[in-house]
């Protein structure tokens, strides 16, 4: 485990991304499953919330990661389902690769789901409520690190919780909790951009967020193995 | 400040909750002990049973 | 089961009497703060609980890493133990804290730092009861209870900073700003006897708790175990 990672690593690690995104790339079922939730979540926001020009300068942030946290709950418990029900994490587990190749190749691909989702689903907002700063670096920026530190949250908690009789239950009861640092970091953080902060004045959250990321990655890191072993 | 406000009332019910929090779990840890306790007796007699039988 | 150690008896009549000392000092002892009345007394027994409630997910934590390297039984019920009765003195502390910020800050709730992160703390050991009850097999119990507690401990404090940006009104009693704070006040010589011999009881019971707590979890496995065997 503290060896350094050695290229068959990378390779294993990327094999997995490349099995999960070509499964999706046939199916596309959890992709599509988590645009239309969140594209559902925003509509019964904008009606909840009256999202008109003045809600939306406080709120914009706060609607936009409950989406992706929402969003990103659907897609974490499935594609940890998915390797359950079909038998393939025994036989990844069975594979001789390090155990935490399979924690980062999972964490990679549900990464890679979630960015797609927020691709989509960020220019969309922009284009409904004409929302241009969406499309600042820094704002792009803290989204990034905040749905890396969710995924590498997620991808942990989702090895645990479909391994229980309460499974799809259980993930976001277990999940949310100990993902509130990163999210409220994250609001404050691309909330304030949008409110034309400084980076300075964002600064705070930012730190927090990349301390949170760090120490997140590692322990789920050094902790898979304990989740996975039979 | 002259005079003190009347808070007594606040007081206690945050001491009744306090005691009776903590009453409730050493009453629920008694009764869990309690049936864990019959449990461990009847499965002795049956494990003793089948011994028996055998 | 092996029958209840002396020492756990002493310990139980200790517990009792230094909560009735404890109640005495808080109740009767302790001057009447001027400022916000009696309401002020159930401070004494909020720190008390809170120190323990946190003591306690600390203990649960490091009980967590010791089972992972270890793999001993013995450990989990430990850390069981810990989360337990740490949930049920959090859950006092929210409440008496609820209770006194009713006259002092006239609600009963606000989205504070340290309110914040105790409720959050409060939903991350709930989860971790319901996690435990989804698993049949004790060792992945165990092993998934150990990871979860790693986390919830890692996260509270990073909660805890970034409700900080948010603000705060919670009185810091312990340190140099604490009239600034509404509804802080210093102590006076009587309160200090109070509030460290609260802390000192609830440390005392706290253990006593888990003892037994831990007595009840080798009775459940015991009880487990039996089954397995007789219905075999």
């Amino acid at each position: 485990m503290s060896s350094p990672p050695s290229p068959s690593f990378f390779k294993a690690t990327m094999a997995i991304v490349y099995k999960d995104l070509a499964a999706e790339l046939r199916s596309r079922e959890l992709l599509s499953a988590m645009l239309v939730f969140s594209m559902l979540v925003i509509l019964i926001f904008n009606f909840a919330l009256e999202l008109d020009i003045k809600v939306r300068q406080s709120v914009t942030a706060g609607v936009l990661w409950t989406t992706f946290a929402f969003a990103g709950t659907l897609g974490l418990n499935r594609s940890m389902a998915v390797e359950k029900d079909r038998g393939c994490m025994d036989g990844l587990l069975l594979a001789p690769v390090d155990r935490s190749a399979i924690f980062f190749g999972k964490a990679i691909s549900n990464l890679a789901f979630m960015l797609i989702v927020e691709a989509i689903v960020l220019p969309l907002y922009a284009l409904l409520y004409n929302e241009a700063r969406i499309f600042q670096p820094s704002f792009l920026g803290v989204i990034l690190l905040g749905s890396i530190g969710y995924i590498a949250v997620g991808t942990l908690l989702s090895a645990m919780s479909v391994q229980t009789r309460t499974r799809d239950v259980l993930l976001p009861i277990l999940l949310f909790p100990v993902a509130v640092p990163v999210l409220l970091a994250s609001v404050k953080a691309s909330g304030g951009l949008l409110n034309g902060a400084t980076f300075a004045e964002i600064l705070t959250p930012l730190n927090l967020l990349i301390v949170y990321d760090v120490i997140f990655i590692a322990v789920a890191f050094m902790v898979f193995d304990f989740v996975v072993e039979e | 400040m002259e005079t003190i406000p009347d808070t007594s009332g606040y007081m206690i019910a945050g001491y009744l909750i306090a005691f009776a929090t903590m009453g409730i779990y050493t009453l629920s840890m008694y009764l869990r002990k309690k049936n864990l306790k019959r449990d461990l007796e009847t499965l002795e007699a049956l494990e003793a049973e089948q011994t028996k039988k055998k | 089961m092996q029958s209840k150690p002396i020492l756990l008896t002493i310990l139980d009549v200790v517990s009792i009497i230094v909560l009735g000392v404890a109640a005495y000092l808080a109740l009767v002892f302790a001057p009447t703060e001027l400022v916000m009345g009696n309401v002020q007394r159930v401070f004494y027994f909020h720190v008390g609980t809170a120190w323990v409630g946190l003591l306690g997910f600390v203990v649960a934590a490091i009980a967590g890493i010791t089972y992972l390297v270890t793999k001993d039984m013995r450990w989990d019920r430990f850390e069981v133990a810990a989360v337990e009765v740490s949930t049920m003195f959090f859950f006092i502390t929210i409440v008496l804290g609820s209770i006194w910020a009713r006259p002092a800050w006239n609600t009963w709730w606000t989205w504070d730092p340290r309110l914040t992160t105790a409720a959050v703390t409060e939903l991350i050991y709930i989860a971790y009861f319901m996690l435990r009850q989804g698993i049949e097999d004790p060792e992945k119990r165990a092993r998934f209870g150990a990871v979860y507690t790693l986390l919830g401990g890692l996260s509270a404090p990073i909660t805890f900073m970034v409700i900080r940006l948010f603000r705060t009104i919670h009185p810091v009693v312990i340190g140099s700003q604490s009239a600034e704070a509404q509804g802080g006040f210093s102590m006076t010589s009587d309160m200090k006897t109070a509030f460290f011999f609260a802390l000192f009881a609830f440390t005392v019971i706290f253990i006593d708790l888990m003892w037994h707590r831990i007595r009840l979890g080798s009775l459940q496995e015991k009880v487990e175990q039996l089954k397995l065997n007789v219905s075999m």
